[in-house]
Formats: structure tokens, sequence, C-alpha cells
């Protein structure tokens, strides 16, 4: 079980999977397959998508492949925005070359001579040196026409979501679109358009690459709590305890949260870390970011750190995220100020169920589970908090 | 969304002036340009301090026991989140998630991560900035 | 595709959307941010159905093999009725029109709100024009009119969130940007948050000052719409009614602007005629449209000698009424207050224009007729048929059918046919430009020359024409769909069937008419035999004739 720590000076681990570089090889290498033997050994190597979706990497690629046009694109999501995520700062900080590969490798097999990096404002001082590898690699590379260009985000959580990205790169607000149509059969400029996480380019170039690459390999940014927060590598499956004992909690842990999207929930020592596990509490893991709560905490506090940040980040396009974040955050702060009474948690549930419902995109149809899962496995915290009121 | 970085980086802030600019040059309708420069919190259409601070409000943040940090820097700023110092060198924001969770609390300083901050870290920044802007002063004189 | 409708199995075009195949079978689904013209963008989510136990939006969402959807039961309707109590937290239905959202309201059972508002905008004033952000629902539809039906993109969403609101650029007012005022904005908004600045209080203070002899005259696309106000279908014809109604709130004279309207082609078919003829600007473009004079004086400077010198109708026949008529009827000019009923929120500014000031005073829209006469408590449909008073009320044909697209045009050519080559048209209809294609075309031979012309209506096929304008001699824009039947002043439609009847009603009101063409009108003819006489004379070129500005975008 490979497994590193990000601490302070960014030491780097040559064990870590993620960190191996492809040196051009991978893209010399997907030349000789050709396109089809390429997506033939993503699909077999079970390459999934790693920003949260796990959509199958050569399914999408097959997908804008095959839909009839005249010019393709390809973009990197690098508009990491979950807060507790921080795995793709450390690929480009560490391993930029083989992301910009992976690029590559995508736009050869899809057919796409435009291609483009979505760069969060929050990481623009990371840009520079990745615009040098991006230029480096171009000059390298046999690839005629091939551009790469690094787009500017500016502060939008939700341009993370693939199709409000490519509304941000048109020169847009950064509002999603609905889907149907799919951004890889009609995306930027009403074109076929692969968009792919960091990681999972990075995974990309490694899986054509390296024989010996494992699918089971995420992964995990870890923070809260915690005396050794960082980026780790662990396998799917891996044992919550195994996790706790390298992420060192201060003191008894209480809750975890998979950034704010995913939901809270308990902390049990014997949970094997995998897709189904966390789905039976309700959660999503989305890219593996674990913000850990310890007992001085009261969840609720969180919660409504939480509903801040969607009503900030919401973009405003559909009624219920719109107007529906606003109204759970108003009732936080209620609950928060002694005011609250039990009939709130009854709205606040069925305001976060109707935005998961009937929301445009995936930001709305999350926006809730951090309300619905605390209120679901921390009903104590909320008491704490409503008893207050009562007293006075 | 790179000429509205340009634009701001080279003049401070995107005031009406350089947005009807770049409307006339890019032959886009001004109250689009208007509605896609306010969707973005990183731009500004009002002038800016020295130093922007974009201060981290999301969980890992506050659970690194932020919201007290920032507190701080309001009051030693004298300026309330959103607000510009009177002598024009600070500009407070509140952000989301700027990935550095595992440094937390973080904050961006006209775009520069400073991370694990602390009262004694942030104090020494602030004297540090104002310095470094009080130098450049005399060396222009 | 073989989909299950509320219990019910069925066949369905699998290209349709949900929306369409509910409607098509008779299941009502309300929709608020919907627009018959324009690419569903769901952002309002209440015309939810469920498919396969999943709450979609119908407007977007087309059909999967074997689905089975449902529209009525409690999931659905629950669902719907939270998002109408999220995007309106007060029951607005306190506008004396009927708004769109208020039968919403009814539908999904909404009578209290569980939410406050938490709005707090500065409403956005202006003379024609005026929006309260408060109201506001974020549907989106004003903001995709005015950018692409209109073509002129005034306003758009800043902000994010819910802080998301619509507003000009830098949050300026309308008044101070580039706006044409059509009102096709008020049009489509379903919960009155935008609407015309009234100047119902003006006028019937007038009319309560026993002083002032207030006048009112008529628009030809009023007695195609005024109807509908008042409960009868689309494309009743009630001239006689509105004529009654208008006496009976008090107007000293109801006057017909269809003579203006007369007047107007008298002096436009001479005017290109001679530029025709004299080597003038061509193409010449008409300019009865403050909406499109704006969009000119804003987009187009390089057209300013292209347009006609012409007034509109009803700022020529406000002119004679102060003039012509005041010396008629031996009344002080100073006293006579004139009042126009338009279609339209443009002539509202129009009429505050510096050069046209003396004109005409007040401007109300069709929408404010009707409140007018229901606070006089006028029982309009049992009214009966009156006529115009005679001094300014005879019109013709060719007047009416300036309410359509392509009206202008007809009424013109019939004229300047006969000026031209001493002989009238055979056939009057010219349908080459008649009906609701964006840009019509067509050319007739006017004394030995083939004359090309072209009309457009919608600011955005305006700016498409304007592109191949130098292919014709003459051409005609209105900046509302429809012409201004359709005007930013009508009665508010959905089902675009209600504009084809409207015009249908317009042709109706021509056929039936005595007379067809403008220069065959007896009060015409006196008026340029008494005071103007001839049209382009000085005479003419100082009351009737105007200029333009040009205006900064921005």
């Amino acid at each position: 079980m490979n497994a590193c720590a990000e601490g302070q000076g960014w030491k780097r681990s040559g064990n870590m999977q993620i960190l191996r570089q492809t040196n051009m090889e991978a893209l010399e290498k997907a030349r000789t397959l050709g396109p089809d033997g390429v997506l033939e050994l993503l699909e077999k190597k079970g390459l999934e998508g790693r920003g949260g979706a796990a959509f199958s990497t050569a399914r999408k690629w097959r997908a804008s492949r095959d839909a009839p046009a005249d010019e393709r694109f390809v973009v990197c999501n690098a508009d990491e925005g979950e807060p507790g995520t921080f795995k793709d700062k450390f690929i480009i900080r560490h391993n930029a070359e083989t992301v910009v590969e992976g690029l590559l490798i995508a736009a050869y097999v899809v057919g796409a001579k435009r291609c483009f990096i979505y760069l969060c404002g929050e990481y623009d001082y990371l840009r520079p040196r990745l615009q040098q590898q991006a230029d480096d690699m171009l000059a390298r590379t046999k690839m005629e026409d091939v551009t790469i260009e690094i787009v500017r985000g500016a502060g939008a959580y939700v341009c993370g979501e693939a199709t409000a990205l490519l509304q941000s790169i048109q020169g847009f607000r950064g509002t999603p679109m609905q889907k149907p149509p799919h951004p890889t059969s009609c995306g930027l400029w009403g074109k076929p358009t692969v968009i792919n996480n960091v990681e999972t380019l990075t995974c990309a170039a490694q899986a054509v690459l390296f024989d010996d690459w494992n699918p089971a390999l995420r992964l995990f940014s870890l923070s809260g709590n915690i005396k050794n927060p960082g980026v780790y590598e662990f396998p799917l499956g891996v044992k919550m305890s195994t996790v706790i004992d390298v992420a060192q909690p201060k003191k008894k842990l209480k809750a975890m949260s998979f950034g704010c999207f995913g939901g809270i929930m308990p902390v049990d020592e014997n949970m094997a870390i995998t897709p189904e596990a966390i789905c039976v509490e309700k959660c999503h893991h989305g890219a593996y970011s674990i913000i850990f709560m310890d007992e001085t905490v009261n969840v609720v506090d969180i919660s409504y750190s939480i509903a801040k940040f969607y009503t900030y980040e919401s973009c405003g396009k559909c009624t219920p995220c719109r107007e529906g974040t606003i109204r759970i955050l108003n009732l936080l702060k209620k609950i928060l100020n002694g005011k609250g009474v039990k009939k709130d948690l009854q709205v606040l549930a069925e305001l976060a169920l109707h935005i998961q419902e009937t929301a445009l995109c995936g930001l709305g149809q999350t926006c809730g589970n951090h309300v619905l899962t605390s209120l679901q496995h921390f009903p104590a915290d909320y008491d704490h908090y409503l008893k207050k009121g009562a007293k006075s | 969304m790179n000429i509205l970085h340009e634009a701001q980086e080279k003049h401070g802030y995107l005031s009406e002036h350089i947005l009807k600019q770049i409307a006339i040059d890019q032959d886009i309708p001004i109250a689009r340009l208007y509605g896609v420069v306010k969707f973005y919190t990183m731009f500004h259409t009002e002038p800016q301090g020295k130093y922007v601070i974009e201060f981290c409000g999301s969980p890992s943040c506050v659970l690194a026991d932020g919201t007290a940090l920032e507190k701080f820097l309001e009051g030693e700023l004298g300026v309330k989140i959103g607000g510009t110092t009177k002598d024009g060198m600070f500009s407070l924001y509140k952000t989301s998630c700027i990935g550095c969770c595992d440094e937390a609390p973080a904050m961006l300083v006209n775009g520069e991560p400073h991370t694990k901050l602390t009262v004694e870290r942030l104090t020494a920044l602030l004297k540090k900035l104002k310095e470094a802007h009080a130098d450049k002063k005399v060396k222009k004189k | 595709m073989k989909i299950t409708l509320n219990g019910k199995e069925m066949e369905a075009d699998g290209d349709k959307s949900l929306l369409d195949i509910c409607r098509e079978n008779g299941i009502n689904v309300p929709t608020l941010c919907y627009h018959a013209s324009l690419f569903p963008e769901a952002r309002c989510r209440v015309c939810l159905v469920e498919m396969d136990g999943k709450l979609v939006t119908s407007c977007s969402t087309k059909p999967r093999e074997g689905a089975s959807i449902i529209t009525n039961n409690e999931h659905v309707m629950k669902a719907r009725k939270l998002n109408m109590e999220l995007m309106l937290p007060e029951p607005a239905c306190k506008r004396e029109d009927d708004m769109e959202v208020c039968g919403i309201y009814e539908e999904v059972g909404m009578r209290t709100a569980r939410f406050a508002s938490i709005k707090e905008y500065k409403p956005d004033l202006g003379a024609a024009v005026i929006r309260d952000n408060n109201k506001c629902i974020n549907c989106g539809r004003c903001v995709r009119v005015c950018a692409d039906i209109q073509g002129v993109y005034a306003i758009d969403f800043a902000s994010r969130a819910h802080n998301e609101h619509v507003t000009p650029y830098f949050e300026k007012n309308l008044a101070d940007v580039a706006c044409i005022r059509c009102g096709q904005c008020i049009l489509n908004c379903p919960v009155g948050a935008i609407s015309e600045r009234s100047h119902i209080d003006e006028v019937v203070a007038a009319l309560d000052d026993k002083e002032k002899h207030v006048v009112v005259q008529v628009a030809p696309s009023i007695r195609a719409a005024l109807g509908e106000l008042f409960g009868m279908p689309a494309g009743t014809l009630v001239t006689g009614k509105t004529v009654a109604a208008l006496r009976k709130c008090g107007f000293d004279k109801v006057f017909d602007v269809d003579l203006g309207a007369d007047i107007t082609i008298m002096e436009e078919a001479s005017e290109l005629l001679n530029r025709i003829s004299n080597g003038g600007k061509l193409p010449m473009i008409t300019t009865c449209c403050p909406g499109w004079i704006l969009m000119m004086e804003f987009f187009y400077h390089d057209l300013i000698s292209n347009m006609s010198t012409c007034r509109s109708p009803h700022e020529m026949l406000g002119m004679l009424i102060k003039t012509y008529y005041a010396k008629k009827a031996g009344i002080d000019p100073k006293k006579i207050v004139v009042v126009s009923i338009m279609p339209c929120t443009a002539k509202k500014f129009e009429s505050t224009r510096p050069e046209l000031e003396t004109g005409v005073d007040y401007v109300l829209t069709t929408r404010e007729l009707g409140r007018l006469v229901k606070m006089r408590k006028v029982d309009f449909a049992s009214l009966p048929d009156e006529e115009f008073d005679p001094a300014l009320g005879i019109s013709t044909g060719a007047g009416v059918i300036f309410g359509a697209t392509g009206g202008v045009m007809e009424a013109a050519l019939r004229t300047a046919h006969f000026l031209a080559t001493g002989k009238e048209l055979e056939k009057l209809e010219v349908n080459e430009i008649r009906g609701m294609k964006g840009i019509k075309e067509g050319k007739m031979m006017l004394g030995g020359k083939e004359v090309r012309f072209a009309c457009a209506h919608g600011g955005a096929n305006a700016r498409r024409l304007m592109e191949q304008k130098d292919k014709y001699h003459f051409i005609e824009i209105m900046a509302c769909p429809g012409g201004c039947i359709g005007g930013g002043g009508q009665p508010i439609y959905r089902d675009p069937e209600v504009l084809r009847k409207r015009t249908e009603a317009i042709y109706s009101a021509d056929r039936a008419s005595k007379l067809r063409r403008s220069h065959e009108n007896p009060v015409v003819k006196q008026i340029y035999k008494e005071m103007l006489g001839a049209p382009l004379s000085e005479k003419a070129e100082e009351l009737l004739h105007t200029h333009y500005v040009k205006r900064d975008r921005f």
C-alpha cells in the first residue's frame, strides 16, 4: 500500500503511481496503437474519470470521436474547487508533463486540434510553469496544428461543472446547461468536446504506457482536524482505520465530509472505503476528498459553512438552487442563533430534498446532501442548538 | 476570460471605460460583458487596494479556526469583508476553497497563497507588505 | 416510440419535448420561462413532470422509449408548488392586467408563501419602460427576447446565486442605455416586473380639467386587439366600441390615427418618388416606428440620411390637431391636450423628443386604455358602435393596414403607383409583403422604373435586412414582431396565433373600407387644399417632417 504525505516543503515520494513520468513515450505508444488501440487498452484497464463522476474515459473519448463533426476539442478540467480537494494541484505541481501528455493523447484519439486547460483562478500562480510545460511539450511533439490554450478561471466553483466550464471558455457566464445534449456530441461552439479531470488525463497517459498501471489506486485529499493532512494514494477498498492511522487525528474522530457535496457521515474504523459502502450512508465519494471532524466540532457549524459555500457558488439560473440555498442558510443561521424550532428541521429537509430532485445541474443536485446526511446521522448536534433556544 | 484578466491586471480593475473598450474590440454587447464580469468573484468593477486579500471560508479552513483569524484580520485592517482600507492598501474578501486545505487556514494575497496562518504570521505579513509598499514609494521619489 | 402518459399507453414522437406531447394530448403543464420561439433554458423548474419516477422539466426533456410519464401526482404537484413558493414569495397578483403567473398560482394551489422575500432592488424608472427587480423571477425571457428576437441586447443577468438579477450594464437605468423602448420585454414578462410608465393619472387630470379640450386619437392596432382585454376572442374588430368607450371616458373629440397615416402616405410616397427621380439617398427607410428610429440612432448612424423625414402618423395628426383643427374649431391650441392611444411603448419616448414636443401630449398604451375604461366603470362589451368625429376621423383602408407588418409599405405603394403613373393599382393587396415571415420582399413598376422593396419586423430581422439593404429602393421596418399589432403596449399574448388573428382583423377592416387609397381621403385633400398646399411643401416640412440624432451606443 503506497502512501505519501504532502507535508511542508512539498516533498515528493517516488513511490506514488500518480507521480510516474511518461516522458513523451505514452504519446508515442498511443500513435503506434492507433486511436482504436488506445481506446481498447483504456477500456481493458478500466480507466474511470477522477473528477467525481467516475465515467468510463474510453467511452467518453469514443463518443466524441464517433460524433459527426468537422472539428473537435479536448479540455482539461483543472478547475479544482471542491472544498477539501487539492489533489489536482499536487499533480500540476509535481507531474504537469504527464497531464499535458494525457491531454495530447486525448486529442490524438479524438481527433482534436485545439486543446484547452481551464485552470481555476485560485491556482493562477501555477499557470506560468504549466504554460511552460505545455509549450515545451508541443515543441517536442510531432502533432501538427495542435495548440494548447490555458483559459483562466475567475473564482466560480460552478465552472468545474462540464457544461458551465464550456460556457466560460466561450466567454459567457458560467451557467450549466441542461443535458442532453452532452458535451461529447455538442460542446464548445456546438462541436464534440471531451472534458477530463487533471488526474484522469495523468492516469490515461500512465495507463497507456505502463503495463503494471493499477486502476484501483486513487488520490485522497485528507484535511480537517488531523495532524497529517495531505494528498495520499490508497487503493479502493482501503480500510478506514488505515487512513486514520496515516492522517493522525488530533482527538477522537466524529464525522467526515466528502468535500462539501458528498455528505457528512460518521467515521467507522472498520469500513472499507468503496463507492458502495459510502453510498449506504447516503453519501457520495466524489474525488475522495475527506474533511475530518473530531468530537469538539458540532456538525451543524460545519453544515453552516457548507451552506454558505453554496449560497456563494450557486450560479443562480434555476429556481430551486438559487432560492433554496439562501433559504437553507437562513434557516441554519436561525438554528445556530438559538431561535430554531423542530419544524425548521422539517423545512430544512424538505428544501434539501427538493433542490436535489429539481435542480438543473450537479451543484444543485448535491448541495442538499450535507443537510440530509447531517440530519440523519447527527440529530443530537441539531438538538443541541434547538435546546439552547428553548432555554432562552 | 483571459482578456478580462489581462485588462484587470493592467488597469487594476475593470472600469466602465475599460469594459466599453473591450466590448468594442470584441464586438460583444456591453450588457452581456457586464453580466460576465459580475458573475466571477475575481473580477472587480471598482478600484481595489494594492493588495487584494482573499481569505478562505471553506470547511477545512473553518475547522482550523479560520473564522477567528478572519475576525482578527478585519480588526487589524479596520475594514469588513468586501471592503477596501481607507489608505487604499488592502481589499479584503472571503473566498471559497483555494486548495490549501492541508495547510489551513489559508488565504491568497494578489493571487499568491499564504498558508498555515496564525495571528503572528498574519501580523508579520501585513507589516512586511506595508513596509514593502512604503519602500516602493520612497524609491519612486 | 411507446410511452405511458398518465396511465394511458400511446405512441409518441421521440423528437418532441414532453411539454409538447402533453399539450398535444390536452394535458396542461404550467410554464413560466418557456418561450415558443426560443430554445428552452429550463430555468423556472415549474413545468416539472415525473418520468419513470424522476422529476424532469418537460420543456427540455424528450421521452425515453417505454417511459412512464405522470403529470399530476402529489410528487409533481408538491415540487411545482415549492418552486413557485421559492421564486415569488409574495403573490404579486395585484396588477390589473391578467398576468400569466396568477393562473399558475391557482393551478399549483398556492395560497400562502412560507418564505419571505429577500430582494431589495431599486426600481428602474423611465419615460417609457419601467422595471422592478423585486418582482422578478429570473425567468430570463426579457433578456433573450431583447437579445435574440429584438437584436438589441440592452439587458442581461448579472451577479450570481440569489443576487442574480436582470440589469443594463453597470446597473444603469434603461433610459440611460441603448434600449429602443420597444416593450417586447414587457409583453414577455410573466409577472409584470416590467411594465410601461403609466400616464393614466396625467390623462385623467386633463380630462377632469374643465379648461382643457382633450382630444384622443386611436391607432389602427387598437381596434384589432382592445376587445381581448374585455374577454373577446383575439381578432375581434372593435372600432365602434372603442370610439364609444373613449367618449364615455370623457374625451371631447375622438379622432382616427388612420387619417394621420393617410397623410403620412401622401408625404412619404411623394418623398420616395422624389428621391428615385432626383438621385436622392436610397434605400429610403420608413420612420413611423420610433423603436426602429432609436435602433438606427444607436446602432446605424450611417443610415441617418436613408431615413424618411416623415413624422409618424400620430405625431403628424397631433400637429394638425393643434393647427388645422384648432383653427377650424376656434379653440386656443394651448388649451388642447392631445392623447394618443398606441400599441406602442416607444411612442411614449417619441412624444418626449424635443423636436416633437408640441405635438402629442400623452401616449397611452392599449393596456392603459383598458385600465382607464375599467376605472370609469364602462361596460365595454355592451357599448353600441359609434363613429369617429368627422373633423379628423375619416380614413381609408390604406391607413388601417399600418398596424400590420408590410402595411405601411403596401399603403405607400398604392399611392406611389398613382402619383407616378396617374393610374390606380389593379390589385390593391401586395401579398408578397403580407404575413409573418421575418423579411419579405417584392418589386413593382412605378413610372417605368422597377422599384424593389422589402419589409422586416422584429429587431433581429431588421438587423439582417440592413446587411442586404442596398438591394432595395424602399424598406419598411417594424421593431415589434408582427408589426404594431404585436407592439409592446398591446394586450399580453402567448400564442403566436393571436398575432395572425389581429392581422386578419386589420386586413378585413381594409377590405370593408369604402375608401382604400390614402390619396382618396376627402379630409386629406381638404387639409392640403386649405393649409399644406402640396406634399413636401414648406408648410408640410414645418409641421409634418422631422430630423434624427446620433446617440452613443454607450
